[in-house]
C-alpha cells in the first residue's frame, strides 16, 4: 500500500505538499488582507455619499461648477486641474510598479530611482490637494446667498467657500462634508504613503534588501502604493465626474 | 534528508526574472499606463461636455470607465491576475458580494428617503409659518 511507504508524493498529502495554497509570502498576504479591510471603508464612505446624494440629488451642486480654478489661470476651467492630479497620481503608480520590476531584476539603482519618482509624485499629489482644499474653503470672492443658523434662527446670509456647516456651493453642508470626509482620509493615506515609500526608499539606498537577497519589501509598499491609486479612481468619479 | 517542514519554496525569490523577462514586463505595464491615460481623458472630455449626454448614459460611461480602470490597477500593477487561483478568489469574493448588496441598499434607501423628504417638506411649510407666528 503506496500510504504506508516512506516516501509519500506530494499528491497524497494535504493541500500538495507544504506549499502555500495561495503562493504567497506571509507578508504580502497580510497586506491584501489589510486592503480588503481598508477597501471596505473606502466603500462603506462612498456608498454613504451615494445614499445623501440620491437623497439630496435636488440640490446636490454640480463639481464642474464648484472645482473650476487651476494654479496661474484667472479663468474657468472645471475639471482641468482633478485631471492633471489624477495624472500625477497615476504617473506615480506607474514609477511605483517600474520599482517593483527592477527589485525582481535585484538592480539596486534602478529601485532607488523609482522609488523617488514615486515619493515625489506621492509630494506632488498631497500639495495639489492642499490647493484644492484651499480654494474649496476660502471660495469665490462673490460668495452665495444662504440660510445660515445664527443664535437658533435661521437668516439669509452671504456664504463664502465652505466649512463643516455652510458653504456656499449648495444649501445642504452634506457637499462639503463628504468632500472633507473622504478626499481627506484619501489625502491622508497618501501622507501615509509616501511616508512608508521613504522609509524603504532609505533602506534600498542602505542595501537592507541587497543583503536579504530580494526586494519583495517594495511590492508590498506597492500594493498599498496602488491601492491608493485605485481609491482616487472611484472617487475622481463619484466626486468629479458624476 | 529533508524533513517535511524544511521545504520552503521562497516565494520572494520566484517572483525574481532576469532582464529580457524584464523587458518584457516593462512593455506589459507601460501599455497598461497608456489604457489608463487614455479613458481618465476620454471621461474628462466627456465630463467637460456633459451636457450633450443624458445623465443615464453618463452614468454607465463614467462607471464603466472606473471599472475598467480598477481592472487593470489591480490585475496588472497589483499583479492580482498573476497570483495563484485560491487567492484572486479569496480577495475578490467576498469584498464583491459585500459591496453589491451595500450599493444596492445605500441607493435603493437613498431612493426612497428623497421621496419621503419631498413627502414631509410639504408639511413643515405650514409649520414652519406657524413657527414664524411665535415670535
Amino acid at each position: 500500500m503506496s500510504s504506508h511507504s516512506n516516501t509519500l508524493s506530494t499528491k497524497e498529502l494535504w493541500n500538495g505538499g507544504n506549499v502555500s495554497p495561495f503562493g504567497a509570502t506571509y507578508g504580502k498576504l497580510m497586506m491584501w488582507f489589510f486592503l480588503i479591510s481598508d477597501a471596505l471603508t473606502f466603500s462603506s464612505l462612498l456608498t454613504a455619499y451615494g445614499f445623501m446624494r440620491h437623497k439630496f440629488d435636488d440640490i446636490w451642486p454640480k463639481a464642474e461648477n464648484v472645482f473650476t480654478h487651476f494654479p496661474f489661470y484667472e479663468g474657468h476651467i472645471p475639471l482641468a486641474y482633478v485631471g492633471l492630479m489624477t495624472f500625477i497620481l497615476i504617473m506615480s503608480s506607474v514609477t511605483m510598479v517600474l520599482a517593483v520590476e527592477a527589485g525582481q531584476r535585484k538592480n539596486q539603482k534602478q529601485v532607488a530611482f523609482w522609488m523617488l519618482m514615486t515619493i515625489i509624485g506621492g509630494a506632488m499629489f498631497v500639495g495639489s490637494q492642499a490647493w484644492e482644499w484651499f480654494h474649496f474653503i476660502v471660495g469665490t470672492p462673490e460668495g452665495h446667498l444662504r440660510e445660515v443658523m445664527v443664535d437658533g434662527k435661521i437668516v439669509l446670509q452671504k456664504v463664502y467657500g465652505a466649512t463643516m456647516t455652510n458653504n456656499e456651493y449648495s444649501q445642504s453642508p452634506l457637499f462639503a462634508q463628504f468632500f472633507f470626509g473622504i478626499t481627506g482620509f484619501h489625502g491622508f493615506h497618501v501622507f501615509s504613503g509616501v511616508i512608508i515609500n521613504l522609509i524603504i526608499y532609505i533602506n534600498v539606498l542602505k542595501g537592507t534588501y541587497e543583503k536579504r537577497g530580494h526586494y519583495e519589501m517594495v511590492e508590498k509598499v506597492g500594493l498599498y502604493w496602488h491601492f491608493v491609486d485605485l481609491v482616487w479612481v472611484f472617487v475622481f468619479t463619484f466626486f468629479y465626474l458624476l | 534528508m529533508s524533513g517535511f517542514h524544511d521545504y520552503d519554496p521562497g516565494y520572494e525569490f520566484l517572483a525574481q526574472h532576469n532582464e529580457t523577462e524584464g523587458k518584457q514586463k516593462r512593455k506589459q505595464l507601460w501599455k497598461v499606463f497608456w489604457i489608463l491615460l487614455v479613458i481618465t481623458l476620454v471621461e474628462l472630455v466627456i465630463g467637460f461636455y456633459n451636457s450633450s449626454f443624458s445623465p443615464a448614459l453618463l452614468k454607465v460611461i463614467f462607471i464603466g470607465g472606473t471599472l475598467f480602470k480598477a481592472y487593470y490597477i489591480v490585475a496588472e500593477f497589483m499583479h492580482l491576475g498573476h497570483e495563484n487561483k485560491g487567492l484572486k478568489i479569496t480577495i475578490l469574493v467576498p469584498y464583491i458580494v459585500f459591496i453589491l448588496y451595500l450599493i444596492w441598499i445605500c441607493l435603493v434607501e437613498g431612493v426612497y428617503s428623497k421621496v419621503y423628504r419631498s413627502f414631509i417638506n410639504k408639511a413643515p411649510q405650514e409649520t414652519s409659518a406657524e413657527h414664524g407666528g411665535h415670535h
